[in-house]
């Protein structure tokens, strides 16, 4: 009955409207509901079916030395610690350190390559000779390349082809790729992470086509195990938690909080006979059952277009279902329960800030390697892969198991939060807190005095 | 009839700028943590400002109605002399000034860590800033709550994440592409909206 009563106060509200529409737009706007033009297409021979990354060391050793040299003769070292871009400029000694991890990994001497590299840095590199195998080819962008089978080894500005150039270390002969990884990663660990080198995102640098037969194999991933629209569903709980339902959630949450508040209701609820668990969890389950509605519904819209196309076909009708309480559901229960509970502990909109810092935070981390698109702290999960790209299937199965956990212990979480803003809803009752934990309101600002004016 | 603006400045401050601006220090503050903030040239310098420091704006400018959704003040507000419009006006000239000093106190500090910022980066992300807090200030005008006043911006922001350059003249971080033309349509986007925010207020005023 309170769990009703909380759902009708909820999506009868101007600000649940303004949700459900915010959802559409965003929705919308990442072209969910056009499924049905982008359809899966089984392969036939002779096309061009992609490139896929795999840990060839013939082809990742030359190609992450040569970045690291680039980027120690300029000594500017782009890293994503958490998404965002970042430049380091190592100090001296730091450079000597680098120095020697590519004395270790060229089999040449610190001291020379130090000089040299300070020989090449982009101020004084006039006058140098280029020397590679292959030719300089301009592509359609104006850089310049040595293509084709050295592509990516070696790149040079339009402005600077004129005859400068510099010259490159390579790999020494019969190094283990173990120990290049190794090597690497304490480069990236003198850089403070997040680079390029790091272990775990050295396969960015091997490169191959796919195979008919690979090919092949991933449309047929998609027909029997996603069962197409298992794929198409997955694409949507993507979009949908990124884009909106890891952050939006915490509206609703806040406004609900705070109603009683603002309507100066809350001394007659403390009265009330209700238990401040059974308060709460009613709240929390219409909150969380308010917001993932539309978006079940939606995820129906984006999909059912799709059962007419691939018609007779073996489909999952169930998929978006699955992915909405699998996927979605999780992150927006974690949106809300830092809603109530930051509500309740502050008595202000402080957690719209929370979330959407978490949010901005975990939307631009982790892009560089697919695991970190699963790693367990993720609030919102991503596997970006349409149709084209036959939903990346196996991927998916790989680290499904990764899923798991992370949604599991976002359910889990959300639950803890719920127990501690019950917790504080207690204390309030009882008198032991007032208006929200003094310290908070301290900090925030809130307390103005009786008698001041606020205009 | 004299307008106490220094009064009502001073007021707006103490009373009700001061969690915003904290908040906005704090979020300047973790930047540095965040990304990169040292020996960038313009381009990836635009990257803290437009994708960060812009969102100081909303933090500002969204709260400008924020007072007067208590009914009581509401009340005290409307049965003194001076019309509230002004005051609203005076406290939205107050957070576009503390937005423009945040951001031209952190571009300060991106040139003195060896990046490259000029004027127009600072008036870019500026732009950016005014079309995002006044966005939100919009919809607290349409909607009279604060809260809903936040979604809008954060949602547009999330867009702009997602679709990137597709929005043309309104996109937000397009100083990370070198582009500068959009913060013309984004600026006066902004102020038309700060505008049309307070005349939504005082229709809805003159109608109760």
């Amino acid at each position: 009955m309170l769990f009703v009563r909380e759902m009708k106060k909820i999506v009868c509200s101007f600000s649940w409207v303004l949700f459900v529409a915010a959802i559409g737009i965003a929705m919308y706007t990442q072209g969910v509901f056009g499924f049905a033009q982008d359809l899966l297409h089984k392969p036939a021979p002779g096309e061009n079916y992609g490139v896929k990354q795999e840990e060839i060391p013939e082809q990742i050793m030359p190609e992450a030395l040569s970045k690291l040299w680039e980027e120690f003769c300029a000594n500017e070292y782009k890293t994503y610690p958490i998404g965002f871009i970042k430049t380091v400029k190592l100090s001296e000694k730091e450079q000597k350190k680098m120095a020697g991890i590519l004395a270790e990994i060229t089999g040449m001497d610190a001291g020379a390559l130090l000089r040299e590299g300070n020989r090449q840095a982009p101020a004084d590199s006039d006058g140098f000779t280029m020397e590679m195998n292959g030719d300089l080819v301009q592509n359609s962008e104006g850089e310049f390349a040595v293509a084709p089978e050295n592509a990516g080894s070696l790149h040079v500005d339009p402005d600077e082809a004129d005859g400068a150039g510099f010259w490159q270390p390579s790999v020494q002969k019969g190094m283990a790729y173990e120990e290049f990884r190794e090597l690497m990663d304490r480069a990236d660990a003198l850089l403070g992470g997040g680079s390029a080198y790091e272990a775990a995102s050295l396969i960015q640098y091997g490169t191959v086509s796919l195979t008919y037969e690979e090919a092949e194999e991933r449309y047929d991933l998609a027909v029997n195990s996603d069962r197409i629209t298992g794929g198409y569903a997955r694409l949507f709980a993507d979009y949908a938690t990124v884009m909106v339902m890891s952050l939006l959630p915490v509206f609703p949450a806040v406004i609900l909080c705070m109603k009683d508040r603002q309507a100066r209701m809350e001394e007659l609820i403390h009265t009330n006979r209700v238990t401040a668990a059974r308060l709460v969890m009613s709240r929390y389950l219409a909150l969380v059952a308010a917001c993932i509605l539309p978006v079940l519904i939606l995820s129906y819209v984006s999909n059912i277009p799709l059962w007419g196309v691939y018609g007779g076909m073996n489909l999952d009708y169930l998929a978006p279902a699955r992915y909405t309480f699998g996927w979605i559901l999780p992150s927006v229960m974690a949106a809300a329960a830092v809603g109530m509970f930051v509500t309740e502990l502050t008595g202000t909109p402080l957690a719209v800030a929370v979330q959407g810092l978490w949010w901005l935070l975990d939307v631009n981390a982790g892009y560089r390697s697919l695991s970190s698109s699963y790693s367990l702290f993720r609030l919102a999960p991503r596997h970006n892969a349409g149709p084209r790209s036959w939903f990346r299937t196996q991927e998916y199965l790989e680290h499904r198991d990764g899923l798991l956990c992370n949604r599991l212990l976002f359910v889990a979480g959300s639950f803890a939060l719920v127990a501690l803003t019950i917790w504080i809803y207690e204390q309030k009752r009882r008198g032991r807190i007032k208006d929200g934990i003094s310290l908070v309101r301290a900090c925030s600002g809130l307390g103005n005095r009786k008698g001041q004016s606020e205009a | 009839m004299r307008v106490p603006v220094w009064e009502i400045a001073k007021v707006n401050l103490k009373h009700n700028a001061r969690r915003p601006v904290a908040l906005a220090a704090v979020l300047c503050m973790l930047i540095p943590v965040l990304t990169g903030t040292a020996n960038l040239d313009e381009v990836s310098s635009a990257v803290p400002l437009e994708m960060f420091v812009s969102l100081v704006g909303v933090i500002l400018l969204v709260p400008v109605f924020g007072p007067e959704q208590k009914e009581e003040i509401d009340d005290l507000v409307s049965s003194k002399y001076l019309d509230p419009i002004r005051v609203y006006r005076i406290r939205m000239l107050c957070s576009l000034t503390l937005t423009a000093l945040c951001i031209i106190l952190f571009a300060a500090y991106l040139d003195m860590r060896n990046c490259k910022t000029g004027i127009l980066s600072v008036m870019g992300t500026w732009a950016d800033a005014v079309f995002l807090g006044n966005l939100g200030l919009f919809t607290c005008a349409v909607c009279e709550n604060t809260v809903i006043g936040y979604m809008p911006p954060l949602l547009y922001y999330g867009l702009n994440i997602g679709m990137g350059p597709k929005l043309g003249n309104f996109w937000l971080f397009s100083m990370t592409a070198g582009e500068y033309g959009p913060k013309l349509w984004l600026g006066a986007a902004g102020v038309l909206l700060g505008m049309t925010s307070l005349w939504c207020r005082k229709y809805k005023r003159q109608m109760r």
